[in-house]
């Protein structure tokens, strides 16, 4: 990273997050509107996915997709945009010269969209094809059937596009009103980082803003209830492999335990030196692919193991998977194991940090989801003041939790599934 | 790998049971025969030192019973086997 980062108010409540990486050629912008599909009732399950794809239909200066794609791919950069649980962001990386232009083209497809009605029918067949091609993907489909366990009824626990009934039912109207009230100024944050000014950024940023103040509709973000216990949940396909998914809530992104939860997770199941990856594909030979993950959102989250495995080893390898879990939680990790997984933790965050569009979410991220921004050197600080008694007392306090399991593959009972996890 | 003689008997159990999966072999494997196979497992005390190794034989034994497909029999047999092996009977 280069020089520190400087944090601006702008009018109406947005923030403008800057660095100045003066050796890069390029310049990342990123436009980051706290709220996301953790905020749809179940009416509206999929609207902040379905907006950010309108977005890029066309706006009033620029009538179509194509018009959108060629300004920026005609100085050789990239667009483009994602919808999250908490949030949704809207990006562009362009030669530096071309940040003015970024940042135009940013502010054009959040302010001016023309959402015409025949482009909300039209994106509305190419979501549907989106969740149907999903559910033909079995290994991130069984992670959406994960997340139905850990989070039930809640809407964290739903598809971020939505369910094929709620996207066939939103109206233009029902878009258009969703739109007006998440895209305001106070819920925006803008995030630049590359061979940039700071002040030449703020009066660029200051030009275009357009957005309307204040905030009308906003949805109160509920907590998800507790979970009465273990529970398997199986969808019966044919496949060649099981694939599974298992793990307990966790912690939150603001949890002061997250960095002794991540090194459990790196020690665990990150990586091909990871515990799973050594005693269940190498040594036990039981799976292709296990590895594990977190989630964290704000007042919640989750660690998950991922097994793709033979359908006649499924349960053993869920055995197995759940032996090195526990055995985490019995005894603390060795000085070395923890060493490499800091090693490696911190080593991955400096990799995502050596773009200008890494270091762009990086700080944007941090300033719409928690307020304020930690350099470098502190994340780093916090991830090596873990010690091994915190990881082994994290693992005992998630192996405390409700364990929960999500199944695909040609399985029609799930007793042996619900025996291995207590359910 | 477990190598105690539960798991022996558990290892032989399976054979039987993919033997009818794979459709492999010259003579056909009856559910009676794989049955008659994890009963055998089940009379042995081993079974009972480990958590939940007879409680997954019971489980393929009732699969058996209620017409399972084989592959899931020796899912649950396999999961009997890692189950020892976990709980150290070597």
């Amino acid at each position: 990273m280069g020089s520190p980062h400087r944090v601006r108010a702008l009018p109406g409540g947005a923030r403008l997050v800057t660095e100045s990486m003066p050796e890069r050629h390029s310049t990342s912008v990123v436009f980051m509107f706290a709220g996301g599909s953790r905020l749809e009732d179940e009416r509206l399950a999929g609207v902040s996915h379905f907006i950010e794809h309108l977005y890029f239909k066309g706006t009033r200066r620029r009538p179509s997709s194509k018009e959108i794609a060629d300004a920026i791919e005609g100085v050789g950069g990239f667009i483009n945009a994602s919808t999250d649980k908490e949030l949704t962001a809207y990006w562009a990386r362009v030669p530096s010269e071309h940040t003015e232009l970024g940042l135009d083209v940013l502010f054009d497809i959040v302010a001016n969209s023309r959402l015409d009605p025949a482009d909300v029918e039209r994106e509305r067949m190419v979501i549907l094809e989106e969740l149907r091609m999903y559910q033909d993907q079995p290994q991130d489909y069984v992670q959406n059937l994960f997340e139905e366990l850990i989070w039930p009824g809640h809407p964290l626990g739903r598809d971020i596009a939505g369910t094929e009934e709620s996207v066939s039912r939103l109206s233009r109207d029902d878009i258009l009103e969703y739109a007006d009230a998440r895209y305001r100024l106070p819920n925006l944050v803008i995030g630049a980082a590359g061979s940039l000014d700071d002040d030449d950024t703020l009066a660029l940023v200051s030009k275009g803003l357009s957005l309307r103040e204040g905030l009308d509709g906003v949805l109160a973000a509920l907590p998800p209830s507790p979970l009465d216990g273990p529970r398997v949940l199986i969808r019966r396909r044919e496949t060649e492999q099981a694939h599974i998914c298992l793990g307990a809530r966790a912690f939150s992104y603001l949890h002061p335990d997250r960095y002794a939860l991540d090194l459990l997770n790196t020690v665990l199941g990150e990586g091909m030196s990871s515990r799973l990856f050594l005693n269940i594909r190498e040594r036990l030979g039981l799976a292709y692919d296990v590895h594990s993950f977190t989630q964290k959102h704000r007042d919640t989250g989750y660690l998950g193991v991922y097994i793709g495995v033979d359908p006649k080893k499924a349960v053993d390898a869920v055995n197995a998977a759940m032996a090195e879990l526990r055995s985490l939680g019995e005894s603390e990790v060795s000085a070395d194991e923890l060493a490499r997984a800091k090693e490696f933790t911190k080593g991955r965050l400096r990799l995502e940090l050596e773009t200008t569009n890494g270091v762009a979410f990086w700080l944007t991220y941090q300033e719409v989801l928690l307020g304020e921004i930690k350099s470098i050197e502190e994340e780093l600080a916090l991830v090596d003041a873990v010690t091994a008694a915190d990881v082994k007392r994290v693992a005992d306090e998630l192996l405390s939790g409700t364990m929960q399991m999500s199944v695909i593959g040609p399985f029609s009972r799930d007793s042996a599934f619900r025996l291995a996890i207590g359910a | 790998m477990a190598g105690g003689p539960a798991a022996n008997r558990i290892r032989k159990a399976i054979a039987l049971v993919n033997s009818v999966a794979d459709e492999a072999g010259d003579e056909e494997v009856t559910p009676t025969e794989i049955a008659e196979a994890i009963r055998d497992c089940l009379e042995l005390s081993e079974v009972d030192e480990v958590p939940n190794v007879r409680r997954y034989l019971g489980e393929a034994l009732d699969a058996v019973s209620d017409g399972m497909p084989a592959d899931f029999v020796a899912m649950t047999l396999y999961a009997a086997l890692g189950a020892l092996r976990e709980g150290g009977q070597n």
